[in-house]
């Protein structure tokens, strides 16, 4: 297991290499007058344009300038983002956090509502509760997240109160930027638990929710969807049947028989779908005001930002290959029958 | 009445019929017998003749589609059809237990052989964690797996189908049960497996009492293991008899062709005995005896109309002509 690990982790610098190679390609299809322009904010400085090429070697071969920006890389140095007005690792470092506390909310609630609903939707197949699951996880699935997303910000927000947009409220801001609150992880929800502030942890995990729900209703369907197939198909099989035979009581029956057994293709799923939300959850953290990476990869993209494309892209390479390692780690953990040895 | 009272399980004129997508279609068309302790039924016929689903019928198992349209299963004296759910959950398992056809796939893949052991155990027992892992311990000992201590912690995929269907049989006998049902327990497993299996059986069934079932196509396994013969076709009970008798006398030209297509390996046979024809389609209705197509007795009387299931002596036949030799 552990040899299997150390070789996947072997793969990562080679997917990390591929992809930001090809996307350092992608930027030298811009001229290196094109890319000098981005350094210089003031029309009056335009002379200055074939200093600026000569300083950061533009015109270099493609190898070279990008042997250059992994040599800063592998120091630790991802370059400034303009768009973002801090350095690029600082911009990960300050939204990455808040991105993955609410991909990981997220995907807690798709997976308690996809296992829940979708166990319900399979044993009472064909009937009421059945069928109200399914139109209310497709109609879920069809409303556009945009859509939905303000929905509730009116509803939440607007009407009732309950809940707001944003990170934090700005008791909170205050509180975290005080001298004796400790970032031991820069997780808010996990910090403020270390510090023992429970006034921030709720205050937190109110500007959370809202998000979080907007992007489970948007994607739980499919989850109710496997659950359902996967346990349907688990349900008639044999030793189901002799969990019965042998006097189990019928919630044993299903959750602990049928239930383990038909989670294992949810758990490919779910892993894909948090991949996802980590580096695409930028409509929602736009309509919440929620300060998530995706917004920071957006805007870099929007607004040419070189640098901060390249680190938001590497960042999502690492994810992506930690992410698929997680997976097949939990695969090993509910089926016995898989070993990670080769 | 004295008869039925001493009976552990007695099974009243059972029908038991399926969804098709040309209706419903009756598979098991009035079965009744009645098993008393510590006896050995066999059910005997071909496949599709509705052995499996009279057993599956006992615990209320039938697959979705299939549903018990007519009749009684009376467990000493109460009817297990009409039990509240929780009172036929302890029974399953607790009083009447089975052990299925297909050992690879009747065990749960992901979960240890030792928790489905003791998890079957607490179904039914109050008892500490520990005190129910330490009687699955004894009985994986007693169904002969080796080194049951390390074992129990491991899944059904490391062991083999006889190993796998001897943990079947420690799951299915764990509770002392009243009455075993086993559906070809067998079938599945090597010739040389299918012996120790088969003698395993029966010495548990011998030392704690048991009334069993045994559901099979193997005449073979019948002579060995039972006390008394019950012979389906199409859906029908066609004959019924202590295994001596069936053996030595039978009485219904089916079963008499089943005993005749029995192989021995003293004569010489230039070809393999068989009943001409084949068994009546699942659900097919016929007005006569369901055998009469294949039977070589059968007048225009049998094509028309149902024998009726005769007794004599405790030998009981469905047969117009039971009393001509052929």
């Amino acid at each position: 297991m552990i040899r299997y690990i150390l070789r996947r982790l072997l793969l990562l610098p080679l997917v990390v290499l591929g992809v930001t190679f090809l996307l350092f390609l992608l930027t030298q299809r811009l001229s290196p007058e094109m890319r000098a322009s981005l350094y210089i904010k003031d029309p009056r400085q335009m002379g200055a344009m074939e200093e600026v090429i000569r300083k950061y070697g533009l015109r270099d071969h493609v190898f070279k300038q990008y042997g250059r920006w992994l040599g800063q890389t592998i120091k630790g140095d991802l370059g400034y983002s303009h768009s973002a007005n801090m350095p690029v690792a600082q911009a990960i470092k300050e939204y990455l956090p808040a991105t993955i506390q609410l991909a990981c909310a997220t995907i807690l609630l798709v997976l308690f509502f996809g296992i829940w609903l979708g166990t319900l939707s399979a044993v009472k197949k064909d009937k009421w509760q059945d069928i109200a699951v399914r139109l209310f996880s497709v109609g879920g699935f069809s409303l556009p997240i945009f859509v939905l997303g303000l929905l509730l910000l009116m509803v939440f927000y607007g009407k009732l109160g309950w809940f707001a947009p944003g990170g934090y409220s700005v008791m909170t801001d205050i509180t975290i930027h005080g001298a004796s609150f400790h970032h031991y992880t820069g997780f808010l929800l996990i910090d403020a638990l270390l510090n023992g502030n429970m006034r921030v942890f709720l205050d937190v995990l109110r500007h959370l929710f809202l998000p979080a729900v907007t992007l489970c209703i948007g994607s739980f369907a499919l989850m109710v969807r496997v659950m359902r197939s996967s346990m349907l198909e688990e349900l008639n099989k044999d030793y189901v049947r002799t969990a019965r035979a042998k006097g189990l009581p019928e919630t044993a029956v299903i959750y602990r028989h049928g239930g383990k057994n038909a989670v294992i293709p949810v758990i490919t799923l779910a892993s894909i779908q948090f991949i996802r939300l980590l580096g695409g959850t930028v409509i929602v953290e736009t309509i919440f005001d929620y300060p998530g990476i995706g917004r920071f990869g957006v805007t870099a993209a929007q607004q040419l930002d070189i640098a901060g494309i390249m680190g938001f892209s590497l960042m999502v390479a690492v994810l992506f290959v930690l992410g698929n390692l997680l997976c097949d780690i939990l695969y090993t953990a509910v089926d016995p029958r898989i070993k990670l040895s080769e | 009445m004295d008869a039925r009272e001493e009976a552990v399980l007695s099974v009243e004129n059972l029908k038991v019929a399926f969804d098709t997508d040309l209706g419903q279609a009756e598979i098991l068309r009035g079965l009744s017998y009645r098993l008393q302790k510590g006896k050995v039924l066999a059910v005997v016929g071909e496949s599709g003749c509705g052995k499996t689903l009279h057993a599956l019928s006992i615990l209320k198992l039938l697959p979705p589609g299939g549903k018990i349209s007519q009749g009684r299963i009376l467990f000493k004296g109460k009817d297990i059809l009409s039990l509240p759910p929780e009172e036929l959950r302890q029974l399953r398992g607790g009083k009447i237990s089975m052990i299925f056809q297909d050992p690879m796939t009747s065990l749960n893949p992901i979960r240890t052989i030792g928790k489905q052991l003791t998890e079957t155990i607490l179904a039914h027992r109050k008892m500490s964690k520990l005190r129910a892992q330490a009687k699955a311990l004894s009985l994986l000992k007693q169904v002969g797996i080796a080194n049951a201590r390390e074992r129990i912690k491991q899944y059904p995929f490391e062991f083999s189908g006889g190993q796998r269907q001897r943990i079947m049989i420690a799951m299915a006998l764990c509770l002392h049960p009243e009455i075993l049902i086993a559906d070809e327990p067998t079938t599945a497993l090597d010739v040389t497996i299918q012996a120790q299996i088969l003698k395993l059986i029966k010495k548990l069934q011998a030392k704690n009492e048991m009334a069993a079932i045994f559901i099979t196509h193997n005449l073979a396994i019948v002579a060995d293991v039972a006390d008394e013969v019950l012979v389906l076709y199409g859906g029908y009970c066609v004959e019924k008899a202590p295994v001596q008798a069936l053996f030595a006398s039978p009485l219904h030209p089916y079963t008499q062709g089943l005993l005749g297509s029995l192989v021995s390996v003293n004569k010489k046979q230039e070809k393999l005995p068989a009943i001409e024809g084949y068994p009546p389609v699942a659900g097919q209705e016929l007005p006569g005896c369901p055998f009469a197509p294949r039977c070589p007795r059968a007048t225009q009387q049998c094509l028309a109309q149902l024998p009726a299931l005769q007794e004599n002596n405790g030998h009981a036949v469905r047969c117009w002509h039971w009393e001509k030799k052929v």
